[in-house]
Formats: structure tokens, sequence, C-alpha cells
């Protein structure tokens, strides 16, 4: 545990997790684009997997490139019945130096709930639970996800998974 | 138990269109009779059904539960290093002997009253089965050689295992005939598992199981196929059934666009295909022509409930699960070959962002079987028109711009269900 972090380091990585999930709640999803390195890891993958240390993950994005091209796939060409997310992000903790990612790197954790609405007849799901398990470094003052990996606890999926979580 | 009555009540109400197989009636996807009748006729019927892959029970005394159907059932690997399947289901009472997924055990065990099974499925012992100090016990006449778990007769093909309630089926290689090409093809060696992904659908079994027999929506729903020349009706592909019309399997090859003035004219009545859509990152479209052959997409599927797909390098199973008329599981399973290199299996788990749960390209067949649950409702008039083709189970030929394999579908189903 390296516990070198400053207090305003350690909020404005606490702010980067609330304002990844506002975005997407707000339906502003293009922009978690700007949260992340260009090079960042976005994968969600379930715990059965990760628990059997199973490689496979049901979204793999290997930069931010990947990630926005999947965000236009959701707006332009992929079928889907129109839902919106609500999410619950909590106990957002720094577990140490990720030295792995540079100097001010930070290996991180949060807890997620996401609800979710459907907008046809306003049906609402827990439709997943999780965590995050990221890393975070800092471009200038700006903290953003050089790796987001969420690691999702049911091993089902309810219907689709279009909307990032 | 009013199950007959009401299915005969149902079929005199209703009878099947006599437009034969190229008619679906809209009940049988939402009709709670005629699923119990499935779970006879056709899961615990004469059909083999998939189990899981060799390489998911590798050792002696690997288990993995899995179920039929709605049926559990336990594929093991005994000791002996033979496969065998079992109901999950106690003699005794009822109760689940096998609670995990997948695993490694000396036996199963009953945690209720510890009635314990080798890994065949034979009764060993069974707890106090003499009483205390004369009190109690199972009778005198009990004996451990009839309280067995039902067993499934067992059968492998390339390293998938396959299951059967009856004893008496046809070798699993007959019952494929022609479409047992398309697994030797995809399959040529030892398996090894990438993971799982389970995707809930609240809607039918058969509305999926349509879906993947169905060639021809692939490049109308399916945007990010036609889009990017993935699969287009334009390349050469072809559509092959087995002689009984239970199986078919349908592949397409990449890069061979053949102009044709009707597709051009259809093609741009298509929302399937965007100009305006493009890629930042073009890498999710590499793939390699692993097999020599130029197949790009091959979707084997088979009656009732398993398909096998190769799109670009991915590779899955799939199966479904059910749990009622209006809810199934789709379980995916992502595998590669124990001998691939670091670099392919690397590629294999990259195009796994086009298929499964959240595939770009498949995310839309979970959907669109919902949306026509949404527009049943509970007590559907009508039938479904299925005449891509022609009318008839051999009318379409190879071509994918056909509903035969469709037909054929629910020409089985009719004789398995006594429609």
């Amino acid at each position: 545990m390296n516990s070198s972090i400053t207090l305003e380091a350690r909020a404005a990585i606490e702010n980067l997790n609330y304002e990844w999930a506002r975005l997407i709640d707000e339906n502003k999803i293009e922009a978690i684009g700007d949260l992340m390195t260009e090079s960042a890891d976005y994968k969600v993958a379930s715990r059965f997997n990760v628990d059997r240390n199973l490689p496979s993950a049901v979204i793999h994005c290997r930069s931010r490139a990947q990630l926005l091209d999947r965000i236009t796939a959701m707006r332009v060409a992929n079928i889907y019945e129109k839902q919106c997310y609500r999410h619950v992000v909590s106990g957002v903790q720094v577990l140490g130096a990720a030295s792995d990612f540079g100097a001010n790197a930070w290996e991180t954790r949060a807890n997620y709930v996401v609800i979710r609405t459907m907008e046809h007849d306003g049906s609402m799901i827990v439709y997943s639970t999780g965590q995050y398990c990221d890393v975070v470094v800092f471009e200038g003052d700006a903290p953003k996800f050089a790796r987001r990996h969420v690691v999702y606890d049911s091993r089902m999926i309810e219907t689709v998974l279009v909307i990032p979580i | 138990m009013n199950q007959p009555t009401e299915f005969a009540q149902h079929l005199a109400n209703s009878p099947w269109p006599a437009e034969g197989p190229s008619r679906a009636p809209y009940w049988t996807f939402v009709d709670p009779a005629t699923y119990q009748r499935e779970q006879e006729k056709i899961f615990r019927g004469s059909n083999w059904h998939f189990l899981g892959l060799e390489a998911e029970v590798p050792d002696p005394g690997s288990y993995k539960s899995n179920r039929i159907g709605d049926t559990p059932v336990v594929l093991t690997r005994d000791h002996d290093g033979s496969l065998h399947a079992v109901v999950n289901r106690c003699a005794h009472r009822g109760n689940i002997v096998c609670r995990d997924e997948l695993g490694k055990a000396q036996s199963l065990y009953c945690v209720y009253h510890a009635w314990v099974y080798d890994l065949k499925g034979n009764l060993t012992s069974a707890a106090f089965r003499r009483g205390i100090r004369g009190e109690g016990g199972l009778p005198e006449d009990f004996k451990l050689e009839d309280h067995g778990l039902q067993k499934l007769r067992v059968a492998t093909i390339c390293g998938l295992v396959f299951g059967s309630f009856d004893h008496h089926i046809m070798p699993l290689e007959d019952w494929l005939g022609e479409v047992g090409d398309g697994i030797r093809r995809t399959l040529p060696r030892p398996l090894k598992v990438l993971g799982y992904d389970t995707q809930r659908i609240h809607a039918n079994w058969k509305n999926y199981h349509e879906n993947p027999r169905d060639s021809f929506h692939a490049n109308i729903l399916h945007t990010f196929f036609a889009t990017f020349g993935l699969s287009r009706q334009s390349q050469e592909s072809a559509m092959i059934l087995d002689s009984a019309g239970r199986h078919v399997y349908f592949y397409t090859k990449a890069g061979t666009e053949r102009p044709d003035e009707n597709f051009d004219k259809t093609q741009s009545t298509l929302r399937s295909k965007k100009s305006d859509f493009n890629l930042r990152d073009m890498s999710l479209l590499n793939w390699q022509d692993e097999y020599g052959d130029g197949i790009s997409i091959q979707i084997l599927t088979l009656f009732p409930s398993f398909v096998l797909h190769q799109i670009s390098n991915s590779l899955a199973t799939r199966q479904l699960v059910t749990y009622s008329p209006t809810m199934c599981d789709l379980h995916w399973t992502y595998f590669g070959f124990e001998d691939d290199t670091p670099e392919m299996t690397d590629r294999r788990l990259f195009h796994q962002n086009l298929v499964g749960s959240a595939g770009l390209v498949s995310m839309e067949d979970a959907s669109v079987c919902e949306m026509i649950r949404r527009s049943l409702g509970e007590s559907p008039e009508g039938a479904s028109f299925m005449q891509m083709g022609g009318k008839d189970l051999t009318s379409g030929g190879t071509s994918k711009l056909s509903e035969r394999a469709l037909r054929n579908f629910w020409h089985t189903y009719r004789g398995q269900m006594g429609l």
C-alpha cells in the first residue's frame, strides 16, 4: 500500500468514477472517451470467468478508439429496445500505486449497481452489479482511466449488453 | 395432470395451418401445455443434446452441470476415463446431487440424506440403510442397483459431447448426417475453453432456434456484417441440410463479391448497409483464414437447441436451455485449440467482441426474439409465414436466400410433437 497519494488526487479519482456514471446515465455516452487515455483498455468480464482464470470477456476494447467505435455502433447500427441506465457507484478506493503505468498511476476499485429502465413499458430491473478494477493515471491535473475492467457478478446478462457499464 | 387434454383442446381450436411447414402457429410460442409436451417429446425424446466439451471434463472425476431443456443433467468422466451423463436428481427424494457448475469429485453425493452415486450414476450407498439397533433403515428387499440416477446415452464428435434420453437412438454420426461435415471441418484438433457467457432471452426457445437457421436475416438485421463486408448475400455461400432435414449449416466466404443487379437494387434499400458508419479502428475486421478454405463465417445448427459458430476467428458453441414458454438462456462457450499460438488465442478473444451477449453483430438476435415475444402477447392468433425459396422441404436448394431450413425445422418439430 502506497499512501503517498494526496487528498486532492484521491478526490479527483472519486470524481472521475462519478463522472463516468453520470455521462452514461445522461446519455452523453461518447464523452466517456474523454475520461480515458488514448491507449486505455476497457473490458467487461463475468466474475464466473475471472474466478476461473478464463480470459473470455463479453466486451474488450483495447483502445479508446475501439470503445468509441462500439458507441457509434450502438447509435447507428445495433438494434435493441430503447433503454437507459442509472448507475449507483460507491466504495471508491485507492489500493496503491500502479507502477507498471508510470509515475502518478493508481490502482483503484469501486462498486457499482446499474438499474436498467426500458422505454416501451417502463420496466426496471437490477441489470448488473459488480466491481470496477481500474488504473487511473494523471495527465497533468486530469485523472484518466488507463484501464477500466468491469467484473460483473452474475454470469448471466439480461437480453443484451449494449450501453457500456 | 390435465396437460394432454389441454393440448388436445388447443389443437381442436387452432389446428396447424393447411400450408404445412411454411407456417408456424403463434400459439406454439406461448402455450404452457405445448412447452410441457416439448420437454417430453423433444428434449427427453429421441434426439441428441449437447452436454459440453470433452475439454471441460478433462480428468477422471471431472464433471459439468448442464440442462437438457429444463431437466438438469451432469456430464462426468469416470475414473476409467469414460464419459457418462445422468439426470441431476437424487433417486431418493429428488434433490440435486451435483451443485457446482464445473469441478472434480470422487462421487456424486446428495447432501440431503447422503445417498452416494459413482460417476456412472450407480447408487453405492445410502445412509442408515440398516437402521440403528434394529430400528429404521430400508426394507430387506431394497437393492442399491435398482436406485441409480437416470442415465443418458453419450456420444462424442470432435470434442463435443452429446447425450440422449433414448438409449435406442441412432448413432450420433448417423443422426448428424451431412451436417457432421461442418463439425469435422471446424473442429479438427483438441479444444481449449476460453470462457462462458449466458444470455437470458425473454422469449420462446424456438424464436431463438429459428434465428441461426434463418440464413437470410443476417445481412438485413446485422448492420455490422453488411457494412464491413463480413457477410453479404453477394458473396460465395451455401446452405447444407442433412437428408432428414433436422440440421443445417451455412457458410460465407468474405471477399468473394459477385455483382448482381437484384442485389444492388435491394441492398440500396436495406437499413443494414450504412455508408456513413466508419470505424476508427479497423483491426476488429482482420481475420486469419485458419482452415485455408476462405470461409469467414459458418453457422451450424442442430435440432433442437445447439449452434456451433465460426465467425472470423471466434469459435463457440451456443446451447439453449429452457425455463418456461417465454424464457430461455443461451449458453455461449468460447474456445480455441490446445495448440493455438498466443497470437491466435488473442485474436479469438478479440473477435468475441462480435458475438455473444454484447456482440456487435449478434446482439440483435436476442433483441428481435423479445420484440416478437412482445408482439405475440399471451393468446396470439395467426401464424408465421416462411416461403422464401419455396413452400416445401426441398425448395430453395442451397441458396442462403431461403427459409428452407426453417420449414424443415417445423416439419421435424411437428413429427416429434405429434402435431
